[in-house]
């Protein structure tokens, strides 16, 4: 997972080639590299690659500071998917 | 032209007894009498504020050149404080659902509107700080169109305002228009990484979002602007109107409201869906077009004539000016009376 974001955002995103290879804890924003257009286009790509929906609420700059972030709540997003599934 | 103390004060207290007792008292009159008492008194304000009407006259001439006449530029110029007037009777008349509004707006294109929700992907109306923006969008939302905006409210934003003076523009202005909204303004800001998401969330439920797309970008956009032709050179603008179409798929539509030569009746435009497929700067060229030539059919009604610093910052006249704090006036008259005595 980490792989593919990590490419997704380096192919997508990143304008300053100084900024490559990005590693999974830079900070997205610091970094000025998401912005609110960027993260529309992350979150329509996270909701189809992973077959997860990002609610209204969970639009935080915590869950989208870093790829390791981005991981980290898509991963509880499919966690709580699979639990709402089962029971 | 710099006022004395005593003259902002005294118009500024001018402002606040408008808005705060006349206004509302005015909006309740016939309307041919209200509007005409409001055309009045912007006739008083054109000839008391020479400094503004001044500067009116010679940001006209810059940006349009010699495409206005001395006397249509007067004429324009006039219109501009009377039409400030106006809108704020228009905010006014928002009350019971808007109906006391509805009566003087007509919509044209509505049926473009419609077919651009039946395709369920919502649309985006695509404004600009051009009339009663605001309250034409309350008239939408009033009609059965589920609208939400995405803007600031100016007085949120400008530093030096008390919070006296904040509470003042929420009371008297935001309040009455944010009822008739689907959902609360989108705001952006720096750091609000949320807007476009949010925007696209009320597009998926099916629901029109509305962009003004001519507001001076903010220190953080300058990244993101596009040098497009508008008016007579050429602006920097966000062309964030046409990023958010092509990842949701909603279709653009052009909306300006339009005030007729009565003063009180008025007419709101929906285009057709403007082409965005292709590349994002060309396709953004066609939404700056379709506001440069709403602004040349009736230039008094377009906000920013007022500030040489915003038409600076749209890079429409050469720079030299401070940059404004937050380059969105709610309405005009919002900028005219507390605001600028903050300032």
């Amino acid at each position: 997972m980490e792989t593919v974001i990590n490419e997704y955002i380096s192919r997508e995103f990143v304008r300053d080639p100084a900024l490559l290879p990005l590693a999974d804890d830079t900070s997205l924003l610091e970094a000025g590299i998401l912005d609110s257009l960027s993260l529309l286009r992350m979150v329509v790509f996270l909701e189809e690659r992973f077959g997860i929906a990002v609610g209204d609420a969970d639009l935080l700059p915590d869950n989208f500071a870093s790829v390791d972030a981005i991981c980290g709540y898509v991963r509880a997003r499919q966690a709580g998917k699979q639990e709402a599934a089962h029971g | 032209m710099g006022d004395s103390r005593a003259e902002k004060l005294l118009r500024n207290l001018e402002g606040v007894i408008y808005w705060a007792a006349a206004a509302p008292v005015l909006a309740r009159l016939p309307a041919a009498l209200g509007y005409r008492v409001a055309c009045w008194r912007g006739d008083w304000l054109y000839r008391r504020q020479a400094g503004k009407r001044a500067e009116l006259a010679r940001n006209l001439r810059q940006v349009l050149g010699s495409e206005l006449g001395r006397t249509a530029a007067r004429q324009v110029t006039r219109d501009w404080f009377r039409f400030a007037s106006c809108e704020v009777l228009d905010v006014m008349r928002l009350r019971h659902r808007a109906r006391p509004l509805r009566r003087l707006v007509e919509i044209q294109g509505r049926e473009h509107l419609e077919a651009a929700l039946a395709a369920g992907k919502g649309a985006i109306l695509c404004c600009a700080h051009f009339g009663s923006y605001n309250s034409a969008f309350s008239v939408l939302h009033t009609s059965g169109f589920p609208v939400t905006t995405i803007g600031r409210w100016q007085y949120k934003y400008t530093a030096s305002l008390s919070s006296a003076e904040r509470r003042f523009w929420d009371l008297v202005l935001a309040r009455r228009v944010r009822r008739h909204r689907q959902r609360p303004n989108i705001e952006p800001w720096p750091g609000r990484l949320e807007v476009a998401a949010l925007a696209a969330s009320a597009l998926r439920a099916n629901e029109v979002v509305t962009i003004s797309i001519d507001a001076p970008p903010l220190d953080s956009d300058e990244a993101r602007t596009v040098n497009v032709p508008f008016l007579n050179g050429k602006a920097g603008l966000v062309p964030g109107v046409v990023t958010l179409a092509q990842v949701t798929g909603a279709p653009v539509l052009m909306s300006f409201l339009y005030r007729s030569s009565d003063y009180r009746h008025q007419v709101l435009e929906i285009s057709a869906p403007v082409p965005v497929a292709g590349e994002t700067v060309t396709a953004f060229e066609r939404c700056a077009d379709g506001v440069s030539a709403a602004i040349r059919r009736s230039p008094a009604h377009w906000a920013y004539w007022a500030s040489l610093a915003d038409l600076a910052c749209l890079g429409l006249v050469p720079s030299g000016q401070d940059r404004p704090a937050a380059a969105i006036p709610a309405v005009r008259p919002a900028l005219d009376s507390l605001a600028q005595a903050a300032r």
